[in-house]
């Protein structure tokens, strides 16, 4: 009615990519807290860091949006993020500052804390999910 | 609680007295006859035994002789007891079986219980005084679209209705006179979620004391009455809030209109009818002379209307109280008279008495002189409904129908009724622009309608109207397709009121301003489009570029670090 050409709707870059890293971060946090919650070689350090890394960058790309859903998308990753520090740094004072082995009652603690945030990154995948089903329905 | 707690308080006094009189004697007596004791010795039962002893013989349960056998003296005094006792227990009994079955007493119980289920209401509800054939019709429409309601009759059997009818949502009802201030409270006239008060007491002077003691009661309560004859309207048009529904007139002036705007009435019926359904047809009325039979209030109307549209009428009516007038023939309604009224060279008859039989006599004599007259029945009772369809007349006229519409469309859609009003007084083409945008709109269907509020309390329409007011929304672009800006919404505005003004038909490149209001009428579900405005992130810029802005910092600095690359 009002357009003066007709408009294509184009991919919007910035919903696939922000998409891609708010899952990345779900499955990740996940990978790492599946396993008996005290047996130590059934959670990766690695995972445990890329989790960390992952939710940083959701907390960074979200920065600057005013819409609501925006706001509480953040504040979700911002408590999974949290979250993940501070078991990163449950597993830094056991091993390198206090200089023990890792046993199991503290990486139960880590993955507890990694649970938390796990639970934090599902409500961030719904809250995705949900502006995307409000979008196009 | 409250009145009838002490009305029963007053009723009990007597035979509580009786009771309490009764039990007293026996006890002193039981507990000071000297008795034999466990071990053989003189003893007295004391108050505690002799008030657990009499507690089972007054009530005639009886356990026997406790704690020990009693002694002679004993047993006299406790069969003196047991005859008062008994005759004031079945005394008190009575007056309370009695009293339940007291009229008075259960209507003040059923008053109180009514007021308290009132007082409780969460949600907000319509208030409806009268609950005859309109009031019924009204109830029910309401409840179909979803209103909660409270219905106040004067008549007991008439509320008692309510509970064998089909309701999605039980109305409250009492019956009592809402002529009443204190029946109009308790009805919840004052109360915070009601929010209209529909007055459709059988006559006219009952509707106008309701009316004027509703508005008395609660200044800001939006009212609306019947009202028929010319008085009541007068007096109620001279109170301010008080919005008044005649149905005789509404249905006289579309019958003019008929006549003399037909593109004005095909409008207000294409927007008044069911949504969804097919359009409905216009009558076509023939021009000439007709018949009215019935010069009551109602024929009246009619042939107020009949002479303006330029028709010509001739009435009859056997009411030998009515004053003489040229065209009124006061004699029966036979064939004679009939002929009399020219019914052979008549094109309609309009059989408007106040009695069914009547008027579907008239129809059928009318007939048999000419079988191509244009008929217009009035039907007076919903039970000779399929006697008054068997006439097969081109027109009826239910009053109940045309009220309980006219009030539905008061309280669902207020800015219609604007819109309907604006519409019967404009002396330019408005009929036909309309006609033409609700034809490109939805064809030859009845439009749904809603109402577009530029509320900037709306997240999603404050940053149009608040960031960025010099660019903010246009009435046209809450008519593009909010997902695919390609597409265009089924829907056209008929109406927007900015600061009490009105503007018709508004045109798509109007900006609008925070508190406007727009009355839309289009296909279902554009509504509920339309209405993803109100949410962040606004469809705006999607719609007035096709591209979906970056929202956050990061994809902002790379969008615009992509611009500058290009």
């Amino acid at each position: 009615m009002l357009s003066d050409s007709p408009k294509e709707t184009v991919l919007n870059l910035e919903k696939v990519i922000f998409g891609f890293f708010v899952i990345l971060a779900c499955t990740l946090n996940a990978g790492f807290f599946i396993g008996e919650i005290d047996v130590v070689y059934a959670h990766n350090a690695t995972e445990l860091f890329a989790a960390l890394i992952v939710n940083i960058v959701v907390v960074i790309l979200k920065i600057g949006d005013r819409t609501q859903i925006g706001a509480l998308q953040m504040a979700t990753s911002l408590a999974a993020t949290l979250q993940l520090i501070l078991s990163c740094l449950v597993w830094l004072w056991h091993v390198q500052i206090s200089g023990q082995p890792m046993d199991a009652p503290t990486m139960a603690t880590i993955v507890s804390l990694a649970g938390g945030a796990l639970l934090a990154n599902v409500i961030s995948v719904v809250l995705l999910i949900g502006e995307t089903l409000r979008n196009t329905r | 609680m409250g009145e009838p707690f002490f009305l029963i308080l007053r009723r009990l006094r007597r035979p509580l007295l009786a009771v309490i009189g009764t039990i007293a004697i026996s006890i002193l007596g039981l507990a000071n006859i000297p008795g034999i004791g466990a071990d053989g010795n003189p003893a007295t039962l004391g108050y505690f035994h002799a008030f657990y002893i009499m507690s089972f013989t007054a009530t005639t349960i009886g356990l026997g002789e406790v704690p020990y056998a009693f002694s002679e003296a004993q047993r006299l005094w406790i069969i003196f007891s047991i005859y008062i006792s008994v005759i004031a227990w079945a005394y008190a009994l009575g007056v309370v079986f009695h009293m339940t079955r007291d009229p008075a007493f259960r209507m003040a119980l059923a008053r109180s219980h009514f007021a308290a289920r009132v007082r409780r209401q969460t949600e907000p509800f319509i208030l409806v005084i009268g609950y005859g054939q309109s009031g019924m019709v009204l109830a029910r429409m309401l409840d179909r679209i979803g209103y909660n309601s409270v219905v106040v009759d004067p008549h007991p059997e008439r509320v008692a209705r309510i509970e064998t009818q089909e309701y999605q949502r039980m109305p409250l009802f009492v019956a009592g006179d809402g002529r009443w201030p204190e029946v109009l409270v308790d009805a919840g006239v004052t109360h915070p979620q009601c929010q209209t008060m529909v007055v459709l007491a059988g006559d006219d002077d009952t509707a106008q004391a309701v009316a004027i003691g509703g508005s008395a009661l609660n200044p800001n309560l939006r009212i609306i009455t019947r009202a028929r004859s010319e008085m009541a309207v007068t007096n109620l048009e001279s109170f301010h809030g008080i919005e008044i529904v005649n149905p005789y007139e509404t249905f006289a002036f579309n019958l003019g209109q008929d006549f003399s705007a037909p593109e004005k009435i095909r409008v207000r019926e294409w927007l008044t009818g069911l949504p969804g359904a097919k359009r409905p047809d216009v009558l076509k009325l023939p021009a000439g002379h007709w018949v009215i039979c019935g010069f009551g209030r109602f024929g009246h109307y009619i042939a107020q209307a009949l002479a303006r549209a330029g028709a010509t009428w001739t009435a009859i009516d056997n009411n030998p109280a009515f004053s003489p007038e040229p065209s009124l023939l006061q004699k029966s309604y036979s064939q004679e008279t009939l002929s009399e009224a020219g019914i052979e060279q008549a094109v309609g008859i309009v059989a408007c008495t106040d009695r069914d039989a009547i008027n579907l006599t008239a129809v059928r004599s009318a007939r048999a002189l000419n079988p191509d007259l244009f008929v217009a029945v009035r039907q007076m009772h919903a039970s000779n409904a399929s006697l008054v369809e068997a006439t097969q007349a081109d027109l009826r006229f239910i009053q109940a129908e045309i009220t309980s519409h006219e009030v539905r469309q008061l309280i669902t859609s207020p800015l219609l009724n604007r819109f309907l009003l604006a519409l019967r007084a404009d002396t330019g083409d408005l009929a036909q622009r309309a006609s033409n945008q609700l034809e490109a709109t939805v064809q030859d269907r009845v439009p749904f309608l809603w109402v577009f509020s530029c509320m900037a309390a709306y997240p999603g329409l404050r940053e149009a109207f608040e960031y960025d007011p010099e660019n903010s929304l246009r009435l046209g672009d809450l008519l593009v397709h909010p997902h695919d800006p390609s597409r265009s919404l089924q829907a056209t505005a008929l109406m927007l009121v900015r600061n009490d003004g009105e503007i018709l038909l508004p045109e798509s490149y109007l900006r609008l301003q925070s508190s406007d209001r727009i009355l839309f009428a289009g296909a279902k579900g554009i509504e509920a489009l339309q209405k993803r405005h109100y949410l962040t992130p606004s469809p705006l810029p999607l719609i007035r570029t096709g591209v979906e802005p970056p929202r956050s910092w990061v994809f902002k600095k790379l969008e615009a670090w992509r611009m500058a690359k290009r």
